[in-house]
């Protein structure tokens, strides 16, 4: 008796281990880390309506930089944001809505106005992708503070940044930050899947498979 | 089957063992949230000096009391090599290497990283007090390795 109990939990244990190393090596899972709260804000968009982070909880977010003075500077960014709008339907995100967000680091000179005119330019329709700016003290703490994104004016009026796509799941947690250069819109539609992969398992057994990826830093990339 | 005492005790403590290190991992990864940095991010370690924001490394105010510091580690040197901010900022720390694996360590503080070829390094500390910190390369990287330092002044 006793050795069959000791037999048996041996193996449990033995079970336990190969199963844990599994995970932990192959990796079955991969998902996006859980880097940080997304800043808190108050801004309004090229409608003159207030946007704020609340508004965007349970969404999937897509923030990005740009303002409406930069030329050719940010017809790159624009562009990668432009595509990203097109294709979004490309991507199974679990019925989460998917939304993008260009804040604009003039905030002295983006007026709704401003933004409206250079939202007609871009074909952001103001439902998925809005342009936002606001008072610029809340800019700098939410660009800045919280993005983590130096910009300042230069001499000539133009403003300095570098390019950043941040990507904010539902519960307004930062899951990446694509900062080195300009992402591929094929990575942040990549990104996008893998949330839609969390959203769709957040209920049920498979949730508890995920949190093991969260635990084990089975991270995508 | 017999068992030697000696062997039990043996293979019991030895269990045990197991088991406290294992809680003790379980603790340190739940309960007090530690955690090995994590990557920040990859680079083309060859297109470093071309792609923001290694294009223009230095010192920069992300926001009130908030400071970023863009670092190349290269052979031999830190680009910043100093680093001068008011006393009570919080600073960010992203480094990366162009070319073989350097590493960082500022005295006197929590920041201690390598910095690999490809990757980037992000660490975050808060200067309280007034000082001078060395930073230095912790990473045997060729013959120039002891001329690469640098300093963060606190001001």
């Amino acid at each position: 008796m006793k050795r069959k109990v000791l037999t048996g939990s041996l193996l449990a244990m033995g079970a336990l281990l190969v199963g844990v190393s599994f995970f932990a090596i192959a990796q079955p899972l991969t998902v996006l880390p859980r880097m940080a709260l997304a800043p808190g804000f108050v801004l309004t968009d090229q409608h003159g309506e207030r946007l704020t982070n609340e508004d965007l909880r349970g969404k999937l977010v897509v923030y990005t930089l740009a303002y409406t003075g930069c030329g050719e500077a940010c017809a790159p960014i624009n562009r990668t944001m432009a595509e990203l709008a097109a294709r979004l339907d490309e991507v199974d995100t679990g019925g989460a809505p998917v939304r993008l967000v260009t804040i604009s680091v003039d905030p002295e000179r983006d007026t709704p106005a401003a933004l409206r005119s250079a939202a007609e330019g871009l074909g952001a329709d103001g439902q998925v992708w809005r342009l936002a700016s606001g008072d610029p003290a809340m800019v700098r703490q939410v660009v800045g503070g919280g993005f983590e994104v130096f910009y300042e004016a230069r001499d000539d009026g133009t403003i300095r940044f570098d390019p950043a796509f941040v990507v904010v799941d539902g519960w307004g947690i930062t899951r990446a930050r694509n900062r080195v250069g300009l992402p591929d819109v094929e990575l942040l539609l990549d990104q996008l899947r893998l949330l839609g992969n969390e959203v769709r398992a957040s209920t049920g057994v498979a949730r508890f498979a995920y949190e093991a990826a969260h635990l084990f830093s089975c991270y995508a990339y | 089957m017999k068992v030697h005492v000696y062997e039990k005790a043996f293979l019991s403590i030895g269990g045990g063992m197991l088991l406290v290190f294992l809680g003790a991992l379980a603790f340190a990864t739940l309960g007090a949230g530690i955690h090995l940095p994590d990557r920040a991010g990859s680079i083309d370690p060859q297109a470093v000096r071309t792609t923001p924001p290694f294009d223009d490394p230095g010192v920069r105010e992300i926001a009130p009391g908030k400071y970023e510091v863009v670092m190349v580690a290269q052979a031999w040197s830190f680009d910043p090599a100093e680093v001068r901010i008011p006393a009570g900022s919080e600073v960010t720390f992203r480094i990366t290497s162009p070319d073989v694996i350097h590493g960082i360590h500022v005295e006197h503080t929590t920041i201690n990283v390598m910095v690999v070829p490809g990757q980037i390094s992000e660490m975050r500390y808060t200067f309280r007090e007034p000082r001078e910190h060395l930073i230095i390369c912790h990473e045997y990287c060729g013959i120039g390795h002891h001329y690469m330092y640098g300093k963060v002044i606190v001001e």
